[in-house]
């Protein structure tokens, strides 16, 4: 509602602390480069010949252009921390809309507790602790992460440019080191296809999407960024620098790992060892425990917040909206924590990461291709709204987006690490399916109470007559 | 639309509650920040400050540069300070936009949630 969009919410005022478009395009990438990057990274390696997965990452990474294309669009029509809310209910049906946010809000927990599964078994490996250790340091990164929420602890703009530059470099380093020690020429870095179908192909594709998945979370700071344009422009820097990573990690570890590496929890270490040796291996586990600090800071409050925010709005029991007082809502912090370790423990004794990846990789692209849809909706029901940033030919990519992140949603959703497995889409129905009960089922009465509790509240302004239902009031 | 008279009124009224309110005011500590509010409808705007745990007195006009701007109706904006509307709802909807940290953000809807409600 800014009288002038293009610049931002803040309506032109130069705000005291602001987001620059360093840390705009560190935000972006950290949150995508989580720790489970490199274990995705050596499971897309299964699917195509050689050192050839860069290209399966190419062709994702364009799709994530794509992605970019209608997240760009649609932050700068709704610059807002809410804007995932906004545009889906100006786009369908509320209840709809809250389905698919409630589901796809799965990721968030998928991702922290892969994170934290992934970081605390890196540690033991590390360590040389034998593998129920881990479970240990799972348990302390989760209590840690949660305490810190709680007592309201963010990182600093510099510390998370650090962290994600940081982590970058060293992967880039690693890898680069890891192919000119291993003294032998690529195989087949041209030819996906050798020895795989096409089908393999457009799973790797499906796979590397989740490569860069999340990186569009940065569009909840859009309150932050000193320029409205910093968002979109960081974006795409981010998918950039995402693609060359990814890539050249992907690369070097289908070169110097061998398929029981590949396959392990931990191959980023063993890239590391292939690299440097033992202080490569610790290095890497260093990189791997700070990438947890972009997940968890990132994942817990992106997660706690929008929670806070839809209970506030009267679509959640307003008991998550309580605050402690540091004003952190303390209960879908606490929520979030156990729930990610109840899920990385089982991940742990299970060695289902892969099972992560999968159900990530499909309800990202599942989101993208809502975001598609949203783009085009608004197209024709908003024309009129103003757009600082507009997808070119955006009826046809829509149409195309739509297409294609919808197969690639339901290709990931029955793959698990190169083999037919329809897990992934059962546990994305059975989410959608406590979605659907709550918002079909439990949210009339919620809502009914709020009205209730209003009705029955007097109104304090004088003068005035009783505001109408959906007043906010 | 509201008067500056209403907004005045309705503002005072939100920052006796809240300075009387002792968890408020510890939800509060360290955190010091000049908020500006910019009627999206005329109305001239005003600035708040917290500091030391109190919010200041309502000025008008843009004073200071802001940890956060708030953009939205004079009458929402009287009816926020009154208690009678609750800012996330109109911020979920798209009616009452922000510019600052989120940290911050959330801080001022403690604010309005923690005077009222006492939640």
């Amino acid at each position: 509602m800014s009288a002038d969009p293009t610049a931002g919410a803040s309506g032109g005022a130069a705000l005291r602390r602001a987001l620059g478009l360093r840390t705009t395009v560190s935000t972006s990438a950290g949150l995508a480069f989580a720790a489970l990057e490199y274990l995705a990274a050596a499971g897309l390696v299964g699917y195509v010949a050689g050192d050839s997965a860069w290209i399966a990452i190419g062709v994702a990474g364009l799709l994530a252009l794509l992605a970019w294309g209608f997240f760009g669009e649609l932050n700068g029509m709704f610059p807002t921390a809410a804007a995932i809310r906004l545009y889906m209910k100006r786009s369908m049906d509320d209840r709809v809309a809250l389905i698919i946010t409630f589901t796809y809000m799965t990721t968030i927990v998928l991702v922290i507790a892969a994170d934290a599964f992934i970081v605390g078994t890196a540690l033991a490996h590390a360590f040389g602790e034998s593998g129920w250790v881990s479970a240990l340091w799972i348990a302390g990164l989760l209590v840690l992460a949660v305490l810190s929420n709680l007592r309201g602890v963010s990182v600093a703009g510099w510390v998370q440019d650090l962290a994600t530059y940081g982590v970058l470099a060293a992967t880039v380093v690693v890898a680069s080191a890891a192919l000119l020690r291993s003294h032998h020429p690529l195989r087949f870095p041209l030819q996906p296809l050798h020895g795989h179908g096409l089908g393999s192909l457009v799973e790797a594709v499906a796979l590397g999407v989740f490569l860069f998945s999340a990186f569009e979370w940065v569009t909840t700071s859009a309150e932050e960024v000193r320029r409205p344009e910093h968002v979109h422009r960081g974006m795409l820097v981010a998918v950039g620098l995402l693609f060359v990573v990814c890539s050249l990690a992907t690369v070097a570890m289908s070169h110097v790992l061998d398929h029981h590496q590949l396959t392990s929890a931990y191959p980023q270490l063993l890239l590391g060892r292939a690299a440097f040796g033992r202080a490569g291996l610790w290095a890497m586990a260093g990189v791997t425990a700070v990438t947890a600090l972009n997940t968890f800071n990132g994942g817990f409050i992106t997660a706690s917040r929008f929670v806070y925010g839809t209970a506030r709005e009267g679509s959640l029991p307003r008991q998550l909206a309580t605050l402690n007082d540091r004003a952190v809502p303390w209960v879908p912090v606490c929520a979030l924590g156990v729930l990610a370790l109840a899920l990385a423990l089982v991940v742990s004794l299970t060695h289902s990461w892969q099972l992560l990846v999968a159900v990530g990789a499909a309800l990202e692209a599942m989101i993208y291709a809502v975001a598609a849809f949203c783009t085009l909706r608004l197209r024709r029901r908003s024309p009129e709204h103003p757009r600082p940033f507009r997808v070119r030919l955006a009826p046809v990519l829509s149409v195309v987006g739509i297409a294609v992140f919808g197969a690639l949603a339901v290709v990931a959703s029955v793959s698990v690490a190169n083999r037919t497995d329809p897990v992934p889409l059962v546990v994305i129905a059975a989410a959608a399916a406590a979605s659907s009960l709550y918002v079909l089922v439990v949210l009339p009465r919620v809502r009914a109470a709020e009205a209730a509790r209003r009705a029955a509240t007097p109104r304090r302004r004088p003068g005035r007559a009783v505001p109408a239902p959906g007043d906010g009031a | 639309m509201a008067t500056p008279d209403e907004l005045a009124e309705a503002y005072a009224d939100w920052r006796r509650r809240s300075n009387e309110n002792q968890r408020l005011k510890k939800m509060v500590r360290g955190w010091d920040r000049v908020i500006h509010f910019v009627p999206s409808d005329g109305v001239e705007a005003f600035t708040m400050e917290v500091r030391d745990q109190e919010l200041g007195e309502l000025r008008f006009g843009r004073v200071g540069t802001p940890d956060v701007v708030v953009t939205g109706s004079s009458e929402d904006f009287c009816d926020m300070f009154w208690g009678d509307l609750n800012p996330s709802e109109k911020y979920m909807s798209g009616e009452i936009t922000l510019a600052g940290s989120q940290a911050d953000v959330m801080r001022i809807d403690a604010i309005s949630m923690v005077a009222f409600l006492d939640q």
